[in-house]
């Protein structure tokens, strides 16, 4: 496992891909620090990680849209599946070496907090509550994308795919309310990534929720690993 | 050291492999020769486990690939038609990565290198393989399969896309190894199985049309069991005494050869050894013999004869009709 994750992460830093994820991702949290320090005055910046959790959402899936249609597709998956490690340790070392670009790019945005910490007090509960929710969630939408990818030989055919998912996951609690029917939306309620996002956001650290997120990504990694076992069958 | 038994693989409708079964002796290496499609890289995809067979089984070393693949994968070492290579890598990094991968345990460095100056690779060792030659990338892919010594090699069509000298570098290469490890080779190339395998196994339409070493398919496929001999005399004096020969259903001369010495055509009866009467005839007619060889097949003949269409495997051939037999009722029928 850990020979796959080194070897995707310094694929990811050797193209441009984390580059280019992590400055666009970088530059809009400086641009909205800047609009509530300098133009607001204040120092309440725990509100930027949710404005950013929407962009960082659409962005996640370009780390994930080549993990497998690209191995697949330059047939170097035939070198992973033929060695001796088991599909499994595959797809967490490539999950993981994603999940490390995101979780690198979310800690240099605490640079600013910290830096506002030496003359002010913000609320740090709200900065780590919404750091961490984005991260739960972030790693979920990874988990997602990596499935997607394992499930087409196109990278932009995966980069939409999940793109659209993690929109529609966005959406799903407003569907909703669109309709009066109990059953639709208890299943909403149980599908629904926002409404365990939100509490922590609050502040509200909530230990279900973080074990909702990890059983989304531990699901959909099975379900990768599946899918790759099956493809040797077809 | 490998077991392959009753291997089929379906493709929705379409076969790709049917009932296909075969061993491989440990220390030997094998040829697979067949047709683009016949089925070549599909047996070899599944004895590595990256397809999964229909039915059949396979085991290496007496693991089986599915109850444990792991153990099995161990022991493989696997070049397949297209080199499994990052070409976002150096070749450095590339073999760092494999040998991580493939967990082996010797000691890094010095594995490495060694496999480098094997494969002759050391030039280009710190290059991105995305700016290599095809040559120097199947060399690459070459060494991938070399990592940590396994005992089985499974090369699929591994001299594609180098120049003669490499090819031959290579085949040298694979004959070498072939001293201590197991080797599966394929290629549609005859002249290279001929040069490098002790066994062949020829497969047409995933079936197995042949097995035999290079020699035995020749000789178990010439129907016409001909002689060419040099024998020195008179052409027409000599004529005369070889049809006295047994079995002999057929004499010609190609003319004289050397001075005094003319080359001859025998024909014998199918099955008939023809060699032993035919040096007896010459010692009592006091005709030196001085060459004689049979006319088998070439490989290329015997290839094309098993992949066309109309070949039927030996197994489901219906006994020969004994030529006496058809000449009679030929001779009859014109009687009548």
């Amino acid at each position: 496992m850990t020979a796959i994750w080194k070897r995707e992460l310094r694929s990811f830093y050797y193209s441009p891909i984390a580059y280019v994820f992590m400055g666009v991702v970088l530059f809009l949290f400086g641009v909205y620090d800047w609009n509530v320090v300098m133009t607001g005055s204040s120092y309440y910046i725990g509100q930027v990680y949710g404005v950013m959790f929407t962009w960082c959402m659409l962005f996640l899936p370009a780390l994930t849209m080549k993990m497998f249609s690209e191995e697949r597709k330059n047939k170097t998956d035939q070198a992973l599946l033929t060695a001796p490690v088991s599909v499994t340790a595959i797809v967490w070392g490539k999950f993981l070496a994603a999940f490390s670009v995101y979780l690198f790019t979310m800690l240099i945005t605490l640079i600013p907090a910290f830096i506002i910490g030496l003359f002010s007090s913000p609320t740090w509960v709200h900065i780590f509550g919404n750091l961490l929710a984005s991260l739960l969630y972030g790693a979920a939408i990874l988990a997602i994308g990596v499935f997607i990818s394992s499930l087409t030989e196109s990278q932009i055919v995966a980069l939409v795919g999940t793109v659209g998912v993690s929109i529609l996951l966005m959406l799903i609690d407003s569907f909703g309310s669109f309709f009066d029917n109990e059953v639709f939306s208890t299943i909403v309620s149980w599908i629904s990534f926002q409404a365990r996002y939100t509490p922590f956001t609050n502040g509200i650290f909530n230990i279900s929720s973080v074990v909702f997120f990890l059983s989304v990504v531990a699901v959909f990694n099975f379900l990768t690993a599946r899918r790759l076992e099956s493809r040797r069958w077809s | 050291m490998i077991e392959v038994k009753n291997l089929t693989k379906r493709y929705g409708s379409n076969v790709a492999l049917d009932h296909v079964s075969f061993s491989v002796e440990e220390g030997t290496i094998l040829g697979f020769l067949g047709p683009n499609g016949a089925g070549k890289s599909t047996t070899m995809n599944i004895i590595t486990g990256y397809l999964s067979a229909s039915e059949g089984e396979v085991t290496v070393a007496g693991h089986s690939i599915l109850d444990e693949p792991a153990e099995v994968k161990k022991l493989i070492g696997y070049l397949p038609e297209i080199p499994p290579l990052y070409m976002d890598m150096t070749v450095k990094e590339y073999l760092d990565f494999m040998y991580e991968l493939k967990k082996v345990k010797l000691p890094k460095e010095k594995h490495i290198k060694e496999i480098c100056n094997l494969v002759k690779i050391n030039e280009v060792y710190k290059r991105l393989i995305g700016n290599l030659s095809k040559g120097y990338k199947q060399r690459v892919g070459i060494a991938q399969a070399l990592l940590g010594n396994p005992p089985v090699l499974i090369l699929d069509e591994p001299t594609v896309g180098l120049d003669p000298k490499q090819i031959i570098e290579i085949r040298n290469l694979i004959k070498n190894l072939g001293r201590n490890h197991t080797v599966v080779l394929s290629s549609h190339i005859l002249p290279e199985v001929q040069a490098v395998c002790e066994r062949i196994l020829v497969i047409n339409k995933g079936v197995i049309v042949a097995d035999g070493t290079p020699d035995k398919l020749s000789h178990d496929l010439s129907s016409d069991h001909r002689l060419i001999a040099r024998i020195e005399g008179s052409e027409h004096e000599v004529l005369q005494n070889l049809r006295s020969v047994k079995n002999v259903l057929e004499l010609q001369s190609f003319g004289e050869k050397e001075p005094g010495v003319c080359e001859y055509s025998i024909e014998g009866a199918p099955g008939k050894d023809l060699r032993r009467d035919l040096f007896a005839c010459c010692t009592r007619y006091g005709m030196p013999l001085l060459a004689l060889r049979s006319s088998d097949l070439s490989l290329e003949d015997v290839f094309l004869r098993l992949t066309s269409d109309t070949y039927v495997p030996r197994s489901l051939q219906r006994p020969a009709v004994i030529p006496s037999e058809a000449n009679q009722t030929k001779e009859g029928g014109e009687q009548a």
